[in-house]
């Protein structure tokens, strides 16, 4: 055993599944080692046989026919450590010299399958996946352009992680590009777990509550992308596309409707920006109404809806809270939950809950339809963080509501309209309509 | 984004903000009849002010209106430019008081008048804090979401009107011009255009549309005073503090809900004011930085929002605020004349010189 391989043995004494074996290679006893959770060992070997088999000239020396598997490397021990927990295996002679192969791997990955949070109707269902180089292949194989680019970043101190950055050539623009660049080389050592790091790397504000970037689980949104002009990163386990820069407009628009008529296509995009107007506007025009302005409503209506109150023992403010608070529980707890017990959640928080709350008299009929479409109308919204800061937005709309009425709501929507408007992302604003007009032409 | 549009929907609607209260009060109080003889004359004297400051600030491309005195020295500049300091100011003043007293008046009856202030001073202030290029694309967006309920209701203001008010139509009173209400109308003239030369760095425009869009103006200038009219007779409106809101009042429609769409109109003019309020502060911080270079602009924002709460609160009535607003009209006439004909000045000289 030569002394590379005693060091490295050294080195992974705690690991178990670190093997190190010896093997015959060209008629030679060469020693191989690695990660047998990571490596599939008799197939690698198999082929390794059969490579030896494939030379033409049977009298080649070892360390001639180790130079055609791979770069023949001596003595640095950090950089055969480093492939090995890479996943790489390690071939070593009694030279002390080692080549690094790329062996049989472990299936550790799913297969391509659909999407889990973006359902698609009429569409390619094939979704990303936790491996990075899957990710790229997949938007390869959905754009075949000579233009298509892919930088590979390895973030981290402590332990590696692959970033990558993709783009279109001549599409993107170039300003954006480079900050985005500089930010992530200028952060290289920073940890990169999730997307917080990633906005961390990137130079955001962690307060923000609307985010700056653009999820997608679907390789045909991040090409559609891509052809705007915007920059896709992947992060190596995470199976989401992080598009950047994230527009107001990323709201309302799946590129799967692109699959339909005009018309249709047309209709989903009106209803999802009435989906958003009514869950900010809705449970705050309750309050307002009920609370300071009911003067404003036609009197029947006002009548009716006193009526409804009768009983209730507390404003409307502490009564729309209680309910928007249960309703969050519901939703939080439908995701916990295994999926076969989510609709007895339904059933139970919906219409037992439901029923039960008004019988008791602790809120009115008219708040439980009202909040019911406002939950549902939440979820016209496209993307799952979107639609949390809408539902978070939805809470300061209330609140002003209970103070200033009518008027407090839509003093709310003038601060919300004004706080989104003043959010940049490398200098684009969030309220572009046309990012391929407005900015790559700029 | 089309930053043209931007320009033309912040006059658009700054200017609507500014029309439906105090305007046609002052006006039917200042003529008995005819009263399109002085929104005219009040347009056309708008329309040429505009031209000569639109037509005075081209000669000075990518400069805004304090670069443009700072060339001529700082004593000159400062000569011009308090001026515009003490207009704004006193603009921002009575606009918080008489906007939050209206809401005080038509909805929040219970609400006292130093909490209807903080949402007005407190949303502008932070719309101004963000700079320029925050107050346009709020405005746009402001724009695209209220326009079109504003427009809406404006369209149902003529739910009761009879046309016959309109007579007659030659029978022309000239007494309005030595009506001190006449001058103070032109509050909702000379409020906004300035903002056109402190924009000049940050967004372009192309002049003829601005131009355009002031015409656009006039039918809202018009039936502003109109609609009441039309609706009460002239006697009767000019009982009334704020006709048009009066006037809206009587609009009675079966297939909605609500039983007083005044209030949406209100409101939706109050956030145009917002708009307007944000870039006032905006404009008057613009300049004080410029004399004070080491103070940050956010600093002389909020400085400057607490001071206008105060005094706000401060003013014990109504009178006092009219007061305000008639001492305000000789700022307003130096704005309207001295501002646009002296860049004109400076602008064509600098073009000889050149030459």
């Amino acid at each position: 055993m030569g002394e590379l391989s005693k060091k490295v043995k050294k080195r992974f004494k705690n690991n178990d599944d670190f093997f190190q074996q010896e093997t015959y290679l060209y008629k030679e006893i060469v020693e191989i080692m690695g990660f047998n959770t990571l490596i599939n060992i008799p197939k690698t070997k198999d082929i390794l046989q059969e490579y030896t088999k494939s030379v033409l000239t049977p009298d080649m020396p070892l360390d001639d026919f180790l130079k055609t598997i791979g770069e023949v490397k001596e003595g640095n021990i950090d950089d055969a450590i480093q492939s090995i927990f890479e996943g790489k295996l390690i071939i070593c002679s009694n030279k002390d010299q080692y080549v690094v192969v790329d062996p049989i791997p472990k299936e550790l990955n799913r297969s391509i399958e659909p999407p889990s949070n973006e359902n698609v109707l009429q569409g390619s269902q094939s979704s990303f996946i936790e491996d990075v180089e899957t990710n790229i292949g997949l938007i390869r194989k959905e754009k075949t352009s000579e233009k298509l680019r892919v930088k590979s970043y390895s973030v981290g101190k402590r332990q590696n992680k692959k970033l990558a950055l993709l783009y279109i050539e001549g599409n993107v623009n170039k300003d954006i590009l480079s900050e985005i660049q500089n930010q992530i080389e200028k952060n290289i050592k920073k940890e990169l777990q999730n997307q917080q790091d990633l906005s961390n790397i990137l130079g955001f504000s962690p307060w923000l509550t609307m985010s700056k970037f653009r999820t997608s689980e679907l390789p045909s949104e991040a090409v559609k992308m891509l052809l705007q002009g915007r920059v896709v990163l992947f992060i190596d386990r995470l199976p989401i596309a992080f598009i950047l820069p994230s527009l107001i407009w990323d709201m309302f628009t799946v590129e799967n409707e692109h699959n339909y008529p005009y018309p249709l296509m047309i209709l989903i995009r009106v209803l999802r920006v009435v989906g958003l107007l009514t869950t900010l506007i809705v449970p705050g025009l309750y309050v307002a109404l009920v609370a300071v302005n009911p003067g404003v409503l036609r009197i029947e209506m006002a009548l009716s809806i006193a009526q409804s109150r009768q009983g209730v023992p507390y404003p409307a403010l502490v009564e729309v809270l209680i309910m928007l608070l249960i309703l969050e529980l519901i939703l939080e707890a439908s995701v916990r939950l295994p999926k076969s017990i989510g609709p007895t959640i339904t059933m139970v928080g919906g219409i037992i809950l439901g029923q039960a709350i008004v019988d008791a008299k602790l809120v009115s009929n008219l708040l439980i339809i009202i909040l019911a479409a406002t939950t549902i109308a939440n979820f016209t919204i496209v993307g799952v963080q979107n639609s949390l800061s809408i539902r978070l937005y939805k809470y300061l709309i209330v609140i002003f509501a209970s103070i200033y009425g009518v008027f407090g709501l839509l003093a709310g929507m003038l601060l919300i309209i004004a706080y989104l408007s003043s959010l940049r992302t490398f200098g684009v604003s969030y309220l572009n309509f046309n990012l391929e007009r407005d900015v790559i032409k700029r | 984004m089309n930053k043209n549009l931007q320009v033309i929907l912040m006059y658009f609607i700054t200017h609507v903000g500014l029309i439906f209260f105090m305007y046609p009060t002052d006006i039917i109080e200042s003529a008995s009849r005819t009263h399109w003889v002085p929104i005219f004359i009040g347009m056309v004297f708008h329309l040429v002010f505009i031209w000569i400051y639109m037509k005075g600030l081209s000669y000075f491309p990518g400069k805004n209106i304090i670069d443009i005195y700072m060339e001529k020295g700082k004593g000159l500049s400062l000569i011009f430019l308090i001026p515009i300091i003490g207009y704004f100011f006193l603009a921002n003043i009575t606009t918080v008081r008489a906007y939050s007293e209206i809401i005080n008046i038509v909805f929040l009856s219970e609400t006292p008048l130093w909490a209807t202030m903080i949402p007005f001073l407190f949303i502008a202030t932070y719309i101004a804090a963000k700079g320029i290029n925050v107050i346009f694309h709020t405005a746009f967006i402001v724009a695209c979401v209220f326009l079109p309920l504003f427009l809406f209701i404006f369209i149902l203001s003529f739910q009761n009107v009879d046309w016959r008010y309109f007579f007659p139509l030659f029978d022309i009173d000239y007494s309005f011009i030595s009506n001190r209400s006449y001058y103070k109308s032109f509050f909702s003239f000379a409020g906004v255009f300035l903002f056109l030369g402190f924009i000049q760095p940050y967004h372009t425009y192309d002049r003829k549309k601005v131009f355009l869009s002031a015409i656009l103006l006039l039918p809202f200038f018009l039936f502003s005073v109109y609609v009441p009219i039309l609706t009460f007779g002239q006697a009767t409106s000019a009982t009334f503090q704020f006709p048009f809101v009066t006037a809206l009042d009587s609009v009675y429609i079966s297939w909605l809900v609500f039983d007083r769409i005044t209030m949406f109109f209100l409101i939706s003019l109050l956030i145009f004011i917002m708009i307007f309020l944000s870039l006032l502060l905006w404009m008057v911080c613009s300049i004080l930085v410029h004399f004070v270079p080491i103070v940050k602009h956010s600093y002389v924002l909020y400085f400057l929002s607490i001071l206008i709460f105060i005094i706000c609160v401060m003013l014990p009535d109504w009178k006092v605020v009219e007061n305000l607003f008639w001492w305000n009209t000789y700022f307003r006439f130096y704005v309207i004349l001295v501002i646009p004909f002296s860049v004109l000045i400076f602008g064509v000289r600098s073009k000889r010189k050149v030459r």
